[in-house]
């Protein structure tokens, strides 16, 4: 009870937020540029969607979302929900309140990951936007008269989520221990490109590498014989658990609080 | 002697610099008082406040409100207080109502209490302004306002004129006094500004160095003053004028005489026996220690 309290002051707090219009104006950068190409070099893009226009359209999406909007948003929003608190010199009210120290911390990060399931909602609501719009304005364009394969889309976004987990708990504890905005998203950038070099370079461990995942979730989605959760998704759930609790027991062991 | 809202025993603190910022501190804290906790700058007033709070770890001596210790018993402590450490802690991108709202659903009060602590510090009429754009008066007086959101029966103020105009003084200040006697709550109000606390307190803690140097209320530092002011004299003949004021213990001191003040009237019946005794007065100076001076005295490790 008492935690649902803490998160449901939590979300008020986001309430005209950067980490709200940056859930927003993410969710939206794709479908916006798939509209804005389609409508003015639609001669491509007619033929290329032809046969699924929404399957296809859905994992041009997801490619970008997966291999860098997607992580770049996430250690983004695990910066930019504890910075509302640093911002505003808040940190010891939160503290100084009746709330205990692990409701404070898991509804921040609870708040985040509510954030990002809104991002998910957002995301699919702008690309069904694009693509009635597209045909609505341009009749070559077979959106309307094709269906959603629903499925591949809520598996995919449950796979996408998971890849996620691991990052969100260590940006989460980075973005909790340091004072400034500029330090946790640095160092998650710095992760991100290492985890690109990574996949460049074909690296054998890389599965162990948590700011992979997302884009190894995305290069094994569709393939035959893959079961439901890869080994690097599993590698994402135990790197969640692990940072979650290094996170709070590092909080709860602080000197000074707010 | 009342019962006690706050009482600290032997309340160290050492920041990671080793300096003793907190030295055997033994704060006590009247229930229905107004406690001025006065001390310079630096000298560990928030510090104090911070361990009061658990946002800093104790480390030496302990710590109790409301009778409990702190440590296992902080929720149930923490609902029943207020405070206001340092600078305002408001999101500026919410408005008055919204912050309100954010600790109305954490301490669980109810929905008229926004309306009644806007009202209680004046904003009513700012209610739905981005906090952004708010003074740093009204900032401060809205951080009194969300500390006040569920009537708590003691609060934590520390500096709360720091920064603000003389009219945002005069009007916190009343508050203080407003609450304490009209709400029936308990004060703990920081400061380095001694005639700031002897416009409100009731009882005075000076704090120095880390130390405790005094603990009482406003009238046993007022007397403690009255002990250290004495009047100074002159005249064309010290050395009978010191024979003529024996009954009133006056002592030759560099070239003048020197005895205890106690009041102007007799300041003016010794003048009066000097000249009817045929000594001119050239000088007749009380130099009485107001509190500023005392403060001053008691800080600068001259008592």
């Amino acid at each position: 009870m008492s935690f649902a309290i803490s998160t449901r002051a939590e979300l008020l707090k986001t309430k005209r937020s950067a980490s709200f219009w940056l859930t927003i104006s993410a969710a939206a950068m794709m479908p916006g540029l798939f509209f804005l190409a389609h409508y003015f070099k639609p001669e491509g893009a007619i033929k290329a969607l032809e046969n699924d226009p929404w399957g296809t359209q859905f994992m041009w999406g997801w490619e970008s979302l997966n291999f860098f909007i997607f992580p770049l948003y996430v250690i983004l929003i695990c910066t930019l929900i504890p910075q509302i608190e640093f911002k505003n010199n808040t940190w010891k009210q939160v503290f100084a309140s009746p709330q205990s120290l692990s409701n404070i911390y898991f509804s921040k990060f609870l708040t985040i990951h509510l954030m990002t399931f809104f991002f998910y909602l957002s995301f699919t609501f702008f690309m069904i936007l694009s693509g009635v719009l597209t045909s609505l304005l341009n009749s070559d364009f077979n959106f309307l008269r094709k269906t959603i394969n629903w499925q591949t889309l809520a598996t995919l976004s449950f796979k996408s989520y998971l890849s996620i987990l691991g990052i969100s708990a260590i940006q989460y504890w980075f973005s909790l221990r340091f004072k400034n905005f500029i330090a946790p998203v640095g160092i998650g950038l710095a992760l991100l490109v290492v985890s690109f070099i990574a996949y460049q370079f074909k690296w054998e461990h890389i599965y162990k590498f948590p700011f992979a995942h997302p884009l190894l979730t995305q290069q094994t989605f569709g393939k035959v014989g893959r079961p439901l959760i890869e080994n690097h998704e599993w590698n994402s759930i135990l790197y969640f658990l692990a940072f979650i609790l290094i996170g709070l027991l590092d909080l709860k062991f602080k000197k000074e609080k707010g | 002697m009342n019962s006690l809202l706050i009482e600290t025993k032997a309340l160290s603190y050492n920041f990671s610099n080793g300096v003793k910022t907190l030295d055997n501190i033994n704060l006590q804290v009247e229930e229905g008082s107004i406690y001025g906790f006065l001390g310079p700058n630096g000298a560990g007033k928030t510090t104090t406040l911070r361990l009061l709070l658990g946002l800093l770890r104790k480390q030496q001596g302990s710590i109790e409100i409301f009778g409990k210790n702190f440590e296992s018993e902080r929720l149930d402590i923490l609902k029943r207080l207020g405070s206001l450490i340092e600078q305002p802690s408001l999101y500026a991108h919410l408005t008055a109502k919204e912050n309100l709202e954010v600790y109305r659903r954490i301490y669980g009060s109810g929905k008229n209490r926004i309306d009644e602590v806007l009202q209680l510090v004046g904003l009513t009429y700012t209610k739905n302004k981005k906090v952004k754009q708010f003074s740093l008066g009204m900032k401060q007086r809205l951080s009194i306002a969300v500390a006040l959101l569920h009537a708590p029966k003691l609060l934590l103020l520390d500096e709360p004129t720091n920064g603000l105009d003389p009219n945002g003084i005069i009007e916190t200040r009343e508050l203080i006094k407003k609450l304490n006697k009209e709400e029936g709550v308990t004060i703990l109000v920081s400061s380095h500004i001694l005639a700031e606390i002897e416009k409100m307190a009731t009882h005075v803690g000076i704090i120095h160095k880390g130390k405790m140097l005094f603990q009482g209320t406003l009238s046993q530092l007022q007397n403690l003053k009255k002990e250290r002011s004495f009047l100074e004299l002159e005249t064309t003949n010290n050395e009978t004028a010191w024979n003529l004021l024996q009954p009133y213990a006056a002592e030759r001191k560099n070239g003048h005489l020197v005895l205890p003040f106690e009041t102007n009237a007799q300041t003016a019946s010794i003048n009066r026996l000097l000249l009817e005794n045929g000594i001119d007065v050239y000088r007749l100076q009380p130099q009485q220690n107001d509190l500023e001076q005392l403060f001053i005295d008691i800080t600068s490790d001259k008592l």
